[in-house]
């Protein structure tokens, strides 16, 4: 399929290359050591030949009488040092280059996941769970290719096909020539024509692996509705036909790479009897010594080794192509550098000013706020009412600084926003999201996120102002337990009572509570309520909710209410549940 | 594997063509013009080397791509009767790591190894026994060095087994920790805390890293002891052979040798490894295999904790769909979660169940939906125990509305669907997209906020037909507005005749129902009737 917009190899591996150019010395004392250990495996085969047939010479002239000398330890010392080098060069550039590999990848890792950290919220939003998942693993372990499976090898083989050539051409430039051109034309098949044969098929393959992946997710998080309304089987049946695509695609790139081992055999036989053929008639001619005529065709025979791993990694090259491409595409993304930081924000409670700010989410129907004024005086307690999807996630998400406004002033204690620096926002703010997060770590680790330095005793405190104190005190690893994926492993009450306690070990000036309450009964939320009131005093607060009605006696000491306009209430826009209010 | 022996064999008669041919030249004299014919048939026994290899990699690929399809069919197959509780105790992503990585990571060992671990034991074989007829001496070389290999092999494959096995486990932990932090990289970037959590990425990827390193220098190591003894063989050979020419070996066959047995045999030791040496190769794809296949044998030995048969008898009570008789749930880890509990629901009866977060009212609704099975007691149901299902995190795959709608009821028409969609609220929203029901939605609900799934998780209730409906509070996340419109819509559902059992915290839902049962640490606590 013709893909116009595609960027070419050049542009799209550029950057990983130039990543790769940081650790050249690394790189080129690997490719050094292939280089060393197929050398080895070259003279080991082409000295041995050339001595059996000088001695086989030899001795043919011995016993018809002639008198003559053959050095037999030069060569035979030859044979054993390379007998030695092959082994210990070989193990030694696998091991060094993998070591090399894995560094390479650690880095990209972090380096990817900084590149997600700095995604806005909503680009965040747009992207799905296990597409992330697949960039950080799959397709930063498919680059890992690049260098060990196609750059070093192809080069090596190169390298080692025009050396060879040279060499023999030493003695006939006729199998010099022979052997540059044919393996030379093989060489550009099996590298370039391999890779060209392979690239649809094996572009799509990263994709259709997590299509397939997705599906499964799917089926496996949505396993209670699929069974109670008897359509697993129809699910699974998309499941299959993703799967059987896949199968395909990995059935053409096999068979690719079939033909790319066929045709390398061929090449290298065609090539040493070729080499054989011209030999001997140079050696018929008189140009060459029989034992050179014979270590001619057994060096090329040994090239054989350089050339057998081209075709199954070249028709594979399109994955790493297009893994790049994903994640040059996710690296474009990031947000820009917000603007030169010059605020810092005061002690005490913080002052909320928003005018005329209007945000509007990528690809949606209407915007999400549209000239929107809010002023909250430092300590006021106001609430936020709005129906689900009236924007009031938004607000918060705005004034967190996750969404940038597309219009209006925002200033936290008379600063502007953007220009207040990120350590002292995150510090002095603090946001509790409608959606519950929670870490797949301990209770203690999930709280200690906002404070690390907390001591256990503080924790208890804020877990005893929950009501959770009790229950982790009865759970036998205590504050060890782990919660589980997304705190799964609590029940929804428990997972928003240890987020609620998480919040108490900052100390902010700004609070925002969305939902603060949700899922949890009356009387317990009455009661966490009370004590909440008490490490609300002296900061500013603003709460987002429902209904004016429902939640009356949970928001301790609020002061003025705010109905939201629900102008873009139905927006169908591109947000996840954490950010759809 | 026939293919492979066929080209194995071709190969060892092209390097007899080879050696005949120098011979010929350099021992017989024979004039190239006369030699023709060997050179064609030389080319021609390449050609069709070239196509008996093609073959046997054919037949490895398409015995890999029959396996994997079989053994994810069955994977898949385990973990819809393990069912939502059972799947619950994994970490998602790694059970679909299992499904779709793992089973991939089968491929090498039967589309490779497996092969060449037959062609391993037959080439060398028919390559000892040419060599034994050229020069038995050079064959002992080569069978002195044969037995030390597969011992070694074994040895150093025994550790790298294990090895692999953790590095599985290193890979799982990885992709779980990641996918982790990046469902809370809000949280994370609320809380200031990117930085530290981009350092402890780096650090599991540099973990990761030191695992690999280890599973691979003994990888390597047991590549490196053949490369040794086939490198030492050809050398030891090419000497034996060289100074048995020169005639300076009195005993044993040397003095029969010549140029051509001489170099033929050189020839044929490195072929005599090399079956060996390219399953060295494909160790590793033997040994991710195995640990891959220890992952899934250990999930398909998992037993599902409901009955296979879950229809042990019919209720009792006439007119009851779903009967509990002292039944109770117990969890292996937490205890009893549930019961004991006597519960009989009738047809069209609203049923509220109420309780603090942890009583088990999520137990309650999955014993009834029979997704875990009573661990005392029992459970009856009515042969047509249909039910419908909603709970907190409704699912939504990735497709359009209509298909996400259609989970419900397949057969269902676009007027069934704007109907469904309408009663559960969200007709505004209907009418608000340009592209209708076949609006693209995504995993976890992108394009939809909390409310609005779970409204279309309702909309899916009501275009089931299923006598019995289990809901799990269902207007947790809607505002007073919608609310009232799902519940109005839940009294339509009962007055079709359909039976409700319904768990919240709120008040509004449960005011629907006849009868509240209130749950206290899996107990009755108190049934108040409406």
């Amino acid at each position: 399929m013709a893909e116009p917009s595609r960027p070419g190899w050049r542009a799209t591996l550029g950057p990983w290359l130039r990543l790769l150019g940081r650790r050249r010395r690394r790189l080129l004392a690997g490719a050094g050591l292939m280089a060393l250990a197929l050398a080895s495996a070259l003279g080991l085969l082409a000295l041995s030949g050339w001595f059996i047939t000088a001695t086989g010479l030899a001795g043919i002239a011995l016993a018809a009488g002639a008198a003559l000398t053959l050095d037999v330890y030069v060569p035979g010392g030859g044979i054993r040092a390379f007998a030695l080098t092959r082994t210990v060069a070989r193990y030694l550039e696998r091991l060094y280059n993998h070591d090399t590999v894995l560094r390479l990848l650690a880095d990209l890792r972090a380096g990817m996941f900084a590149v997600l950290a700095d995604l806005d919220a909503a680009r965040l939003a747009r992207r799905r769970a296990s597409d992330w998942l697949n960039r950080l693993t799959a397709d930063i372990d498919t680059l890992d290719s690049l260098f060990l499976r196609l750059l070093a090898p192809a080069a090596v083989a190169l390298a080692a096909i025009l050396a060879l050539a040279g060499f023999l051409a030493l003695w006939s430039p006729a199998v010099g020539g022979t052997v540059a051109a044919v393996l030379g034309l093989a060489w550009l098949w099996l590298t370039l024509g391999q890779a060209r044969l392979g690239l649809a098929a094996s572009r799509r393959r990263v994709d259709a692996l997590e299509r397939l992946r997705g599906r499964v997710i799917e089926q496996l998080q949505g396993l209670a509705e699929l069974e109670a309304y008897g359509s697993l089987a129809a699910h699974r049946q998309r499941l299959e036909a993703v799967e059987a695509r896949l199968a395909a695609d990995h059935r053409r790139l096999g068979l690719a790479a079939a033909l790319g081992n066929a045709l390398a055999g061929l090449a290298t036989g065609a090539t040493w009897l070729a080499a054989l053929w011209l030999a001997a008639r140079a050696w018929q001619g008189g140009e060459l010594a029989g034992p050179v005529m014979v270590m001619m065709p057994l060096a090329v025979l040994a090239l054989n080794e350089a050339l057998t791993a081209l075709p199954s990694a070249f028709t594979q090259a399109g994955a790493t192509q297009a893994a790049a491409e994903r994640l040059n595409a996710l690296r474009a993304a990031r947000r820009p550098p917000s603007s030169p930081v010059t605020a810092s924000l005061p002690e005490g409670p913080l002052a909320v000013s928003l005018e005329r700010v209007g945000l509007r989410y990528p690809g949606a129907l209407t915007p999400a706020l549209d000239g929107f004024d809010l002023a909250l005086a430092p300590g006021e307690r106001l609430a936020l009412y709005g129906a689900s999807g009236a924007g009031k996630s938004s607000v918060a998400a705005l004034l967190t600084r996750q969404l940038v406004p597309s219009a209006g002033r925002m200033r936290l204690a008379g600063r502007p926003l953007a220009a207040i620096a990120e350590a002292d926002l995150r510090r002095r703010t603090a946001c509790l999201t409608q959606l519950t997060e929670l870490f797949d770590d301990s209770l203690a680790a999930n709280l200690r996120l906002a404070d690390p330095s907390a001591e256990e005793a503080r924790l208890w405190e804020v877990l005893a102002v929950v009501e959770l104190a009790e229950w982790a005190d009865r759970l036998p690893r205590g504050l060890a337990t782990r919660v589980g994926e997304g705190g799964r492993r609590l029940s929804g009450g428990q997972a928003r009572r240890l987020s609620l306690a998480r919040l108490l070990l900052r100390d902010p000036g700004l609070v925002i509570l969305d939902e603060p309450f949700a899922g949890l009964d009356r009387a317990l939320a009455e009661r966490l309520a009370g004590r909440l009131d008490a490490w609300l005093r002296g900061r500013s607060v603003l709460y987002l909710v429902h209904a004016p009605g429902t939640a009356d006696g949970l928001l301790p000491g609020v002061t003025r209410r705010l109905a939201l306009d629900t102008a873009a209430q139905h927006a169908l826009c591109a947000r996840t549940r954490n950010l759809g209010g | 594997m026939a293919a492979g022996l066929v080209a194995g064999g071709l190969t060892v008669a092209q390097l007899t063509l080879l050696a005949w041919l120098v011979a010929a030249l350099l021992v017989d004299g024979t004039p190239l013009s006369a030699l023709v014919p060997g050179f064609l048939a030389l080319a021609a026994l390449l050609v069709l080397r070239a196509l008996a290899q093609w073959g046997q990699d054919a037949a490895g690929l398409a015995a890999s791509l029959r396996l994997r399809t079989r053994a994810r069919a069955q994977l898949l197959d385990h973990l819809a009767e393990l069912g939502p509780v059972g799947v619950a105790g994994h970490h998602t992503a790694s059970l679909a790591n299992r499904v779709v990585d793992q089973v991939e990571a089968l491929d090498g060992y039967v589309a490779r190894f497996l092969p060449q671990r037959q062609l391993a034991v037959a080439m060398p074989l028919l390559i000892l026994a040419v060599v034994a007829w050229l020069d038995w001496l050079a064959a002992l070389f080569l069978l002195l060095a044969a037995p030390l290999i597969p011992l070694f092999m074994a040895l150093v494959g025994m550790g790298a087994e294990r090895l692999n096995r953790e590095q599985f486990d290193a890979v799982s932990r990885l992709s779980r920790h990641f996918i982790d932090r990046v469902r809370g990289l809000t949280t994370l970037q609320l809380f200031g805390h990117t930085r530290a959590a981009t350092r402890e990425v780096h650090a599991a990827a540099d973990d990761y890293r030191r695992r690999s390193m280890r599973t691979l220098r003994l990888a390597f190591l047991s590549s490196a002891v053949l490369e040794f003894f086939a490198a030492v063989a050809i050398a030891m050979v090419a000497i034996y052979v060289g100074f048995g020419l020169l005639g300076y070996i009195g005993y044993g066959p040397a003095d029969a040798l010549t140029l051509f047995s001489g170099l033929l045999v050189l020839l044929l030791a490195p072929e005599f490894f090399q079956p060996l040496r390219s399953l060295a190769q494909h160790y590793h794809d033997r040994a991710a295999a195995l640990g891959a296949a220890e992952g899934l044998v250990a999930l398909l030995a998992e037993r599902p904790r409901r009955p296979p048969d879950a229809r042990e008898a019919m209720p009792q009570a006439p007119g009851g769909l779903v009967e509990l008789v002292g039944a109770g749930v117990s969890h292996p880890e937490r205890g009893r979660v549930l019961g004991p509990l006597d519960l009989t629901l009738a047809r069209g009866e609203i049923v509220g169940v109420s309780g603090p977060s942890g009583a088990g009212k999520s137990t309650l609704l999955q014993l009834l939906a029979g997704f875990v099975g009573p661990s005392e007691g029992a459970r009856r149901v009515a042969a047509d125990h249909a039910f419908a299902w909603m709970d907190q995190r409704p699912v939504l795959i990735h497709g359009s509305l209509a298909d996400n709608l259609r989970l419900a009821a397949p057969e269902a028409d676009e007027d069934a669907l704007r109907h469904a969609l309408e009663r559960a609220g969200l007709g505004e929203l209907l009418a608000a997209l340009p592209a209708g029901l076949e609006t693209r939605l995504g995993e976890r609900g992108v394009g939809l906020s909390g409310g609005q799934a779970q409204r279309l998780a309702l909309a899916r209730v009501f275009l089931s037909p299923a006598p019995l409906v289990l809901l799990d509070e269902p207007t947790a996340s809607l505002d007073a507005a919608s609310e009232a419109r799902v519940l109005e819509g839940l009294a339509a559902l009962a007055a079709e005749g359909r039976t409700l059992v319904i768990a919240s915290h709120q008040a509004a839902p449960l005011a629907l129902a006849r009868r509240v049962l209130h749950l206290h640490e899996g107990r009755e606590a108190g049934t108040v009737h409406g």
